[in-house]
């Protein structure tokens, strides 16, 4: 069975359809990238998923548990991790205090939590500024502390929402090493991204939404070949140009 | 057996009667909170000193210079839209991109430096305007049905407060201006996109908010004692209205107004409980409230 | 180095402590001695409220509630059943918790605006209750008699929690009360509860996104605060021997709570105790020139000092510590 699985899910705001009939699967160890032109509805679908909104209808399952309707901190100790489109790392707690926030999810230790939050420091590089106010970095550092911090938690599916926003191509190539490191120690991630030379290579599958409705998935390669996708993204005179 | 039933039907009528009357007074008193804290999200707490203020204010007015509360009411609402405008910019404006732990003392601390400095300066006495022309007018009160009498400054208050009520609607919902407002309520944002002065329009919101407390404050005082701690009641009363109507929703606390104002008259009359509970009664229908329906009734938020 | 630092704060503790427990040995006067017992008092009270307030950021406007709770609790007990006020304390202390449940559970799922409301409502009603409710006294209050000794003077007893003739250890029971609060507050800062609290108010969603239960959280810091409130006002029950709803309910306890806590350093342990130990004498020493005018001069004050420290220092003293510090 699939890592996660997204059944049909709706979300409607008022009168707004947010996300229509979407369904697709995220297989473990894979990396699948969610794409879609602005408003398309990707971030929604990440809110839905871990908890944020309630679904208008649909069925989420999640490491073998339905999920739907689950609160946040639930679905978290279920070993699903996220980061956020504008980044909200503490700003009053320090680099290292933040993602001990994330180790304590999984011991009530502090000794053990500040140990296995040292480990992720290590890992995305950011163990020299670990005593820094987390308020005070830069914005490449925020996203990489947000994304240390989710992974404190011992995540199974890590959900990245537009982690290269916003950044310069070195801090970029920086980030994508991260992801990379980060699928290699086993993780399974479903990304966000509207930086197309980033998320094309990185990504082992594509979903694309427009207007809350998926109009393709597969491999990057097809993907970008796709009619609808380049009709969504470029406006309906390109389709078929090809 | 009838003569009873009679009695319990006017019993029940007057409650009614006197609930709704201190309703659209309520109503008045809370659009204001309503108002700022869905242009801004800072709940002003506050709010029940500048009642306060305002029924001072035509207390003075009469007193230093005999000012019929109903004359000096424009005078009021005017001097209350002062007193928000400062209050905006000398204090909001500092706090604005504050965390909400300094916001709320912000006000808090605001209110309570205004309560105890009109227990200094006027001493905690109650103080009562005497003889209102108001409640000369008709001989002092009004036979709504048989066995049902309201008097008159009470039924005065409420037109009033139905009245500004409309003014204020129909200007946020009709005018330009008022457009503005809403926009910048909505999202401020893309109404600065669209030229819109979020500064601007928070000083109105604050003026239009005060001056709606200033024309409630000032229809009270015809026939409410006044007395420096008299804004905590009231306070209390508007944030259960706000909260029950929708943070931020103007209709919300013309609906909520008269329910809660029914609400805390008729308590004692449906509930068999002693006067001095019903407080307990409105604040149980608040946590209710924020627990079915935390939006409130038409609420946005 | 972080470690160092900790080891600095603990020796400057242990460095107070020491000294305030050899003061009463100095210095004699029992005005002198009665105020830092309201110190000791006031710290452990700013302490409380500090945890859901200070620490979680859920703004309580009314936590003198639980300080009647208790004291009026032990009070009863005493009175009705006679009970211990040592266990009427505990009694005090859980009602205080379901109280804080009760309160807590609706209004915590929503924004800080709600929850500061309902503590200003509590706070507002109870006070009319109380004055109101003969049957706990009314507004006249409720005076607990002395345990007398055998030749029918008021004695010393430690059951009964009285201290009539040598007043020492209600100066040395405020002030073990103030120590273990403080070292809780501590304890839970710098652990899983402490950073959570943190998290919450820093970031409530971002929180949730890491496995931490908001709702549970912020009710564990209130009840906390609850129950420690409650324990005080046991011990002040017991100091004056008598409790009315204005010294147990009045809005001026629930702001001068808040004040010494905001006035010292919000999220800070040592703020409530540098806050009550700068605002209680000050706040004495004006009382006794301006005099009980009933003029409410004090919360004027209070008032004034809110707002400018919300506007330009809202870390308080050891914000402004800091900042001296070059940090």
């Amino acid at each position: 069975m699939a890592l996660l699985e997204i059944q049909g899910l709706t979300k409607i705001f008022g009168g707004l359809t947010a996300i229509d009939d979407l369904s697709f699967r995220v297989e473990e160890g894979e990396i699948v990238g969610l794409i879609g032109p602005n408003g398309a509805g990707k971030t929604t679908v990440f809110n839905c998923v871990s908890g944020f909104y309630e679904p208008t209808k649909g069925r989420l399952h999640f490491a073998g548990h339905e999920i739907t309707g689950w609160a946040p901190h639930r679905i978290c100790h279920l070993s699903m991790a996220r980061t956020f489109q504008i980044v909200r790392t503490f700003p009053d707690l320090s680099v290292l205090e933040n993602v001990m926030v994330g180790a304590f999810s999984r011991t009530g230790n502090r000794g053990q939590a500040k140990q296995a939050a040292r480990r992720v420091l290590e890992l995305t590089g950011l163990a020299a500024k670990a005593d820094m106010r987390g308020g005070s970095l830069t914005i490449a550092d925020k996203k990489r502390l947000e994304m240390a911090r989710a992974l404190a938690t011992k995540p199974r599916l890590l959900m990245l929402d537009e982690v290269m926003a916003g950044l310069n191509p070195t801090e970029r190539q920086a980030a994508v090493e991260l992801v990379r490191r980060v699928r290699a120690e086993g993780l399974t991630i479903l990304m966000v991204e509207h930086v197309m030379e980033v998320i094309m290579p990185i990504s082992d599958r594509i979903v694309v939404l427009n207007y809350g409705r998926k109009i393709a998935e597969g491999r990057p390669e097809t993907i970008a070949l796709d009619d609808q996708v380049i009709a969504a993204y470029l406006g309906e005179k390109y389709r078929g140009s090809r | 057996m009838r003569a009873k039933e009679g009695r319990a039907v006017e019993t029940l009528l007057q409650a009614v009667a006197s609930g709704v009357l201190i309703g659209l007074v309520y109503a008045l008193i809370s659009v204001g909170l309503s108002l700022i804290f869905g242009l801004m999200e800072i709940v002003n707490f506050a709010h029940g000193e500048f009642l306060m203020l305002a029924m001072f204010a035509s207390f003075w007015f009469h007193l230093l210079w005999g000012l019929d509360p109903l004359v000096s009411l424009p005078l009021v609402a005017i001097l209350l839209g002062l007193v928000g405008l400062v209050t905006n910019r000398l204090v909001i404006a500092q706090i604005i991109r504050a965390p909400m732990l300094a916001q709320i003392f912000a006000t808090f601390g605001l209110g309570l430096f205004l309560r105890s400095l009109a227990q200094f300066l006027w001493t905690p006495d109650f103080r009562l305007i005497q003889n209102p022309w108001l409640s000369r007018l008709f001989g002092g009160r009004v036979e709504i049905v048989r066995g049902v009498f309201v008097g008159v400054p009470q039924v005065a208050a409420a037109l009033l407060a139905a009245v500004a009520f409309a003014a204020l609607y129909l200007f946020i919902t009709r005018s330009k201006t008022g457009l503005a407002l809403q926009a910048v309520a909505e999202d401020k944002e893309t109404a600065a996109l669209m030229g819109i002065n979020s500064q601007r329009m928070f000083d109105l919101g604050w003026v239009l908010g005060s001056a709606c407390v200033g024309i409630a404050g000032a229809a009270l005082a015809s026939f409410y004692y006044i007395y420096p701690e008299v804004g905590g009641t009231f306070a209390l009363i508007a944030y259960v209205v706000v909260a029950l109507g929708g943070f931020g929703s103007v209709p919300g606390a013309l609906v909520a107004g008269l329910v809660v104002g029914l609400v805390e008259i008729l308590s004692p009359v449906m509930l068999g409980i002693a006067p001095s509970l019903k407080y307990a009664v409105v604040f149980t229908v608040y946590l209710l409230v924020v627990l079915i329906r935390p939006q409130g009734l038409m609420g946005r938020f | 180095m972080k470690t160092t630092h900790l080891t600095g704060q603990t020796l400057i503790a242990l460095a107070l402590a020491l000294a305030l427990v050899i003061f009463p040995l100095i210095v004699s006067s029992p005005v002198t001695r009665n105020l830092m017992i309201l110190v000791f008092l006031y710290a452990g009270l700013a302490q409380a409220w500090n945890i859901v307030g200070g620490f979680a950021g859920q703004v309580s406007l009314g936590n003198a509630i639980f300080f009647a709770v208790g004291g009026y609790t032990s009070t009863l007990l005493l009175q009705h059943v006679a009970v211990s006020p040592w266990l009427g304390a505990l009694a005090g202390a859980a009602l205080a918790m379901i109280l804080a449940l009760i309160v807590g559970w609706p209004v915590f799922r929503l924004g800080g605006h709600y929850f500061a409301i309902a503590t200003i409502a509590i706070g507002e009603i109870a006070l009319a209750l109380m004055a109101n409710w003969e049957a706990v006294g009314g507004a006249r209050g409720l005076t607990i008699s002395f345990v007398r000794d055998g030749n029918g003077r008021p004695a010393d007893t430690w059951l009964w929690f009285q201290f009539n003739q040598n007043k020492l250890p209600y100066y040395f029971i405020a002030l073990a009360l103030m120590i273990t609060l403080a070292g809780l507050t501590a304890w839970l800062d710098r652990n899983k509860p402490g950073f959570y609290f943190r998290a919450i108010k820093n970031d409530q969603d971002a929180a949730r996104s890491l496995g931490v239960n908001v709702l549970r959280y912020k009710l564990l810091a209130f009840v906390l605060s609850a129950a420690f409130t409650a324990l005080l006002g046991t011990f002040y029950a017991q100091y004056l021997l008598f409790i009315d709803p204005e010294s147990m309910l009045a809005l001026r306890l629930s702001v001068l709570i808040a004040l010494v806590a905001i006035l010292g350093g919000v999220g800070t342990v040592w703020g409530p105790i540098l806050g009550s130990f700068v605002l209680i004498p000050l706040g004495e020493l004006s009382r006794a020139h301006l005099g009980g005018s009933g003029r409410a001069v004090d919360l004027i004050i209070y008032g004034a000092l809110i707002v400018l420290i919300s506007v330009f220092q809202p870390a308080g003293l050891m914000g402004l510590g800091r900042r001296l510090r070059g940090r």
